[in-house]
């Protein structure tokens, strides 16, 4: 997949997933928003799913990001060390630098 | 905070993970190469048959099975993009299973 | 319109054993006509009828889809055991990688996440099913489950012990949400002991689960 829009987040960078309470079709799952986490991996750019969902097919490429998140940040209640995580994978448009 | 999408259960509570491995019954190994067939025709793209089943009201959809949704997810797009008619769809299925047969189909 | 009628009315006391193809199949006669499949046959024909499709390329796609088997994944791990270099590619691009094996991934992106002895990792999709189907087949039932989809992010270890698995603190358990369009594979470690096996030899060892996170290589292979 050759990306055609740069990555403006490098790896290791500090992101927050924000909340774009976009509504319709969107890949952010609820658990992750607002939360802070790490590049990981720059996956490349993909057409965006927000609007390939309406048919909306062969529009402009977003680059899409592995993000890592401490399982300890993202439930109160985890059962298990601080050092488990959780890596999903997050479009640019839901990123900003934490 | 936005409102969840029915299909995004990350986090929610749930019981036990359910191991019964049962083997895909011919249909819904023929359905999903129908569904394959339809996608690389063109006619529908796999983001379009997510939102169509993130449209199903919450209750239906905890109350929905795999092979059920995938049915009833691709028959709705097609509807949508009016592929086929849902009126038409309703009779031909209440006529399949009239007849309680398979034979007729080619 | 909904077929939440039940559509899997399974006798599971058939004895007929269909060994003609790579999976088990019951013969249709067994199997009760449910709503969804009348739903199915319904839609089937009307789409042939108007040309959309033909039977033949829905049976062609099926023969096709038949083919693709955990084994296909099982390969890749044991030649990635036996060939560090093969190993390499596969972590820097496993579609590339498959290929030299002469399997076609059609997923946008396919990577392999490889398993340490102080990181385990387990293979999830809360919002649907996403799963690297051109390479292993279709996922058992238990990873498209609600309780599997809801869980495995938030309690994995406890959803691990219930697949008989547990580790330490000192190993970490990372979750891998594939929500988007990167599909995984995990590449376990090598079972110790195994000096003496071959390639085809090692890929036995690797079942279904080993690629997804819920089982070991070697033991506890489940199916």
């Amino acid at each position: 997949m050759s990306p055609n829009a740069a990555p403006t987040f490098a790896p290791g960078a500090r992101v927050r997933i924000i909340d774009l309470k976009k509504p319709g079709h969107v890949r952010t799952p609820i658990y992750v928003r607002e939360k802070v986490g790490t590049i990981d991996h720059f996956c490349g750019a993909f057409e965006n799913p927000e609007e390939r969902a309406y048919g909306r097919i062969g529009g402009a490429r977003i680059p899409l990001y592995r993000v890592r998140l401490m399982q300890r940040d993202l439930w109160p209640d985890y059962e298990g060390p601080d050092k488990d995580s959780l890596v999903l994978e997050i479009y640019d448009h839901w990123l900003q630098p934490a | 905070m936005a409102e969840r999408l029915n299909s995004d259960i990350g986090g929610l509570p749930a019981d036990t993970v359910p191991r019964d491995e049962t083997p895909q019954l011919f249909w819904e190994k023929h359905l999903i190469a129908t569904f394959n067939v339809l996608r690389a025709k063109g006619v529908f793209n796999l983001d379009e048959l997510r939102r169509i089943v993130e449209a199903a009201p919450p209750e239906e959809y905890k109350r929905s099975s795999f092979y059920g949704r995938r049915i009833d997810g691709i028959a709705d797009l097609l509807i949508e993009k009016k592929v086929i008619n849902r009126d038409e769809l309703i009779a031909r299925t209440e006529d399949v299973l009239l007849k309680g047969t398979r034979d007729h189909v080619a | 319109m909904n077929s939440d009628h039940p559509d899997h009315d399974h006798h599971h006391d058939h004895t007929h054993d269909n060994a003609h193809g790579p999976h088990p199949t019951r013969e249709d006669d067994d199997v009760v006509l449910s709503y969804g499949e009348a739903k199915f046959l319904a839609l089937k024909g009307m789409l042939i009828e108007k040309g959309v499709l033909t039977a033949d390329e829905i049976r062609r796609q099926h023969e096709i889809n038949d083919l693709l088997t955990p084994h296909q994944g099982a390969r890749m791990v044991a030649k990635a055991w036996v060939d560090p270099a093969f190993k390499a590619r596969m972590l820097k691009d496993a579609k590339a990688a498959a290929i030299e094996l002469g399997i076609e991934v059609t997923e946008a992106e396919l990577m392999a996440i490889e398993n340490t002895p102080t990181c385990h990792n387990i293979i999830v999709c809360t919002l649907c099913s996403c799963y690297p189907r051109s390479l292993l087949g279709e996922p058992p039932p238990w990873y498209v489950s609600k309780a599997y989809r809801s869980r495995a992010v938030r309690e994995p270890r406890k959803v691990l012990r219930e697949f008989g698995l547990s580790f330490s603190d000192q190993v970490e358990v990372r979750v891998h949400d594939s929500n988007a369009d990167l599909r995984y594979v995990i590449l376990p470690m090598r079972p110790q002991g195994t000096d003496a096996l071959d390639e085809m030899e090692l890929a036995d060892l690797v079942s279904r689960d080993c690629l997804v996170g819920t089982a070991l290589p070697g033991r506890n292979a489940g199916s």
